[in-house]
């Protein structure tokens, strides 16, 4: 295909002339970056404090008279919610996303800049609209983040005046956000490579990026479907999802509708979803391990068809959140073995990741402990997901707390793990000032002890058969008073680990202000980004040039090189094996 | 199923362009420039990302067909309350209109190709025009369905009945939208205009041209499944 070049053309590229348009309505996808960034962090603040209030109430039943049943849940739901959609979601794609896909591929910005902005803006509108059903009269829904009807819309449940509604349209007003920055992510990938880069010679963490990205387009449909099916029966009174039934002792309008219906709707966005967030990390955290052991990723190109595989395999795996939702049982059988085969190109990345240290130089820098916690929580949270998989082994397992534990450890740990160390790995060439090491030294061990302390001992309460979702367990026969114990146990963890955030946050602002300053390449890494003219990287990114490969992003400790590391864009040396 | 089956498909395009993308190369023994790859950003970036947004349009409505046929089959359960609607004929003039929609459009793509400013207005501006009568034809349907009496949000056939007309019609005005503001470039400026503004005239109109034949294929689609049931 002949490719037409028009990035150097001799234009203006939405050049930012006042401090509005330099930082508030700004084009450029550095500054999105930070604006997804920064709100996704302040809303999974918010979600931190929920999960607090959950645990003091677990933990020390009958203390706390503030946090009724109907907060509970109401807690329970808006963490889950914010964590995965406004958080995960946002920060791994509209931020990370946002920063690194141009800078990587060697692009000076986004494909469509004005639409980027607008999808930050919307974002933040859909954030906006979720938090004001803390403050509208009956709160914040509590149906719990999966929104089942019937229960999410009835009268009795939390929130089901205006929680709800405001809920459905935050998250219709997300997937549209979602949809005009996903356009831009894979568009950009496809259409603003430098000269050079060629699809395989692209970094890992585009690599997730991007197909996490496809997910999202084909997935977050399925989620709009159920929200404005949800959202009718809610408001006009249709019966899509809503059955026949009695409630309050009143027969309801509606009939016939399938709570099923909406369950597989739901999973069918859901479980993409999990790899929506895992991808990105998974591509985050191969290039931060190969960079920081210097040594180039093992096995690269099936690296790049793990990623691709998983992304299509994930369309396949959903009914197995719903063993027990009453749908066809031999439905179990197929989403079973799916399920199983997924962990084939996942235990593959997890051999390479480690394949990848072997023998590695590794510096135990911030960016690095990160990383390899994540190899940690990841293999934990991996394996019980194998349990979980068998129809057999989840029967009894669902809603227990071993479920809370697994999803913890695979989707809510290991993805943060990652997040913390692309923040001290990027955080030099995002602001030019080093991070501090002993803050985030200290930030590391008490969150990944902290975490294990969490979600370890919640697996032995699952096997014991403790119930997840309870607002409190009273004296039960089969609930020893060693596992209320343990819950209290858990519940100082968490607070813990939550302190351990704010050590993070002033990191960051200490940093900001008194931080050394960075190296334009503190890390010694091949990758684009830490090769701009500036740092941090203006506005255009690359100066007057943009900038040519000539190999791939894993030349690390390559025999008779002058260093340990070749910048992708440093030309080919007589007598290297090339082409053109 | 059938939905899985329908993502499967556009997942194996995915895969099997990506196979076409030299995947197969082991970048690691190649160094220097690979001819033929691309050199920043190219001018066929609109035309990909409006494909990629089709992509997920289509998702969409997949999921919204496979939705009703779910529920449909739920529907003819003990309850019996999912009463079929007798689409009115009103709608095969509809489609009629939309396709001519599509053919005028088609037209005013290759004046524009050819540079006829005239002959473009003409025909961009009439596919504008039949679009807005298949919208009204849609709401007209709509109200002779609710006059007939039969028909309320009890009936989930119904409710799916306007419900995917009205998110098929939402993309249109979408499309209108952006064909409002094609306009407004095509009747402004374009004798003052470069050569680049008028190639970035040119091709909002062949991607309107896309987007209409692709939502003419959801309609057609969507049409045939609200008739045969």
């Amino acid at each position: 295909m002949a490719y037409v070049a028009i990035a150097d053309r001799d234009r203006h590229l939405h050049d930012p002339d006042t401090f509005i348009t330099r930082y508030v309505w700004s084009q450029d996808h550095k500054v999105i970056a930070i604006q997804y960034g920064s709100v996704a962090i302040g809303a999974g603040l918010v979600a931190l404090v929920l999960s607090l209030l959950m645990r003091l109430q677990i933990g020390f039943p009958e203390t706390f008279s503030f946090i009724t049943p109907y907060n509970y849940y109401q807690f329970v739901t808006m963490h889950g919610m914010i964590m995965v959609i406004y958080l995960l979601t946002a920060l791994f794609l509209g931020g990370f996303g946002n920063y690194l896909i141009p800078l990587m591929c060697g692009a000076r910005d986004m494909v469509f800049p004005y639409m980027n902005m607008l999808s930050f803006w919307v974002y933040l509108l859909s954030v906006i609209i979720l938090m004001a059903s803390f403050f509208v009269p009956g709160g914040p829904t509590g149906a719990g983040w999966t929104l089942y009807p019937p229960q999410a819309v009835l009268q009795g449940s939390p929130g089901t005046d205006w929680g709800i509604v405001l809920m459905l349209l935050s998250l219709v007003t997300f997937i549209v956000a979602f949809t005009m920055g996903g356009l831009n992510y894979v568009t950009t990938v496809l259409q603003a490579r430098c000269k050079g880069m060629t699809l395989m010679r692209l970094p890992l963490s585009v690599w997730g990026i991007f197909v996490a990205t496809i997910l999202g387009l084909l997935a977050f449909p399925a989620l709009l479907v159920a929200g404005i099916m949800m959202t009718l029966d809610r408001v006009v009174g249709t019966s899509f999802f809503m059955p026949a039934l009695l409630s309050m002792g009143e027969a309801s309008d509606t009939q016939g509708g399938s709570p099923v219906l909406f369950q597989h709707l739901f999973w069918f966005f859901g479980h993409p979803e999990v790899y929506i967030v895992a991808l990105p990390a998974f591509g985050i955290v191969s290039d931060l391990l190969s960079t920081h052991a210097r040594k180039n990723i093992f096995g690269y190109r099936m690296m790049v068809w793990a990623i691709v595989a998983i992304g299509a395999l994930s369309f396949v795996v959903w009914a197995h959140h719903m063993y027990v939702s009453g749908m066809n049982p031999y439905f179990g059988f197929f989403f079973a073995t799916t399920t199983l085969i997924i962990a084939v190109p996942t235990a593959i990345k997890v051999y390479n990741w480690v394949l990848t240290l072997w023998r590695g130089d590794i510096h135990f820098n911030l960016p690095m402990l990160w990383a390899t916690g994540f190899i940690f929580t990841f293999i934990h949270g991996g394996l019980t997901g194998l349990f979980l998989g068998n129809v057999t082994v989840d029967l009894p397992l669902s809603d227990t707390y071993f479920v809370v534990g697994h999803f913890h450890m695979v989707m809510g740990v290991s993805p943060v793990m990652v997040l913390f160390g692309a923040i001290y790995h990027w955080f030099p060439k995002v602001t030019g000032k080093m991070a501090n090491e002993v803050l985030g030294k200290i930030h590391f061990w008490m969150t990944f002890l902290g975490t294990y302390a969490i979600y370890l001992p919640m697996h032995y309460l699952g096997i014991l058969g403790m119930p997840r979702r309870y607002y409190a367990y009273g004296q039960t026969d089969f609930i020893s008073e060693s596992a209320h114990d343990v819950n209290a146990g858990i519940t100082i963890a968490a607070i813990f680990v939550a302190t351990a955030q704010l050590i993070f946050l002033v990191n960051v602002v200490y940093s900001l202000l008194k931080g050394k300053t960075a190296d334009p390449n503190p890390w010694r890494a091949t990758t684009l980004e830490w090769q701009t003219p500036d740092t941090p990287p203006v506005h255009g990114n690359w100066g007057p040039k943009l900038p040519v490969v000539y190999r791939w992003a894993y030349d690390y400790s390559v025999p008779g090189a002058d260093q340990d590391f070749i910048p992708q864009n440093h030309p080919t040396k007589p007598g290297e094996a090339s082409v053109g | 199923m059938m939905t899985g089956l329908a993502i499967g498909l556009l997942l194996g395009v995915t895969v099997w362009w990506l196979i076409v993308q030299r995947l197969r190369d082991k970048p690691w023994t190649v160094h220097g420039v690979i001819s033929g790859s691309q050199d920043g950003l190219t001018s066929s970036a609109p035309k990909v990302g409006l494909y990629v947004f089709l992509g997920m349009v289509a998702s969409l409505f997949m999921i919204f067909a496979s939705a009703y046929v779910m529920r449909m089959g739920h529907g003819h359960g003990e309850l019996q309350e999912w009463h079929a609607v007798n689409e009115p004929a009103l709608l095969w003039l509809n489609t009629a209109v939309l396709i001519l929609a599509s053919f005028v459009m088609q037209i005013a793509y290759h004046r524009a190709g050819r540079n006829e400013v005239e002959g473009t207005k003409r025909y961009f501006s009439a596919a504008g025009i039949l679009t807005v009568l298949f919208l009204l034809g849609q709401v007209l349907a709509w109200r002779q369905l609710r006059a007939g009496g039969h028909y309320d949000h009890t009936n989930p056939a119904f409710s799916f009945f306007v419900l995917l007309t009205t998110v098929h019609g939402l993309h249109l005005v979408g499309g209108l939208v952006v064909l409002t503001r094609t306009a407004a470039r095509l009747w402004h400026g374009l004798e003052k205009a470069s050569v680049v503004q008028v190639a970035a005239v040119r091709q909002s109109v062949q991607l309107c041209t896309t987007y209409w034949h692709f939502l003419l294929l959801v309609w057609l689609g969507l049409f045939a499944l609200l008739w045969s049931t």
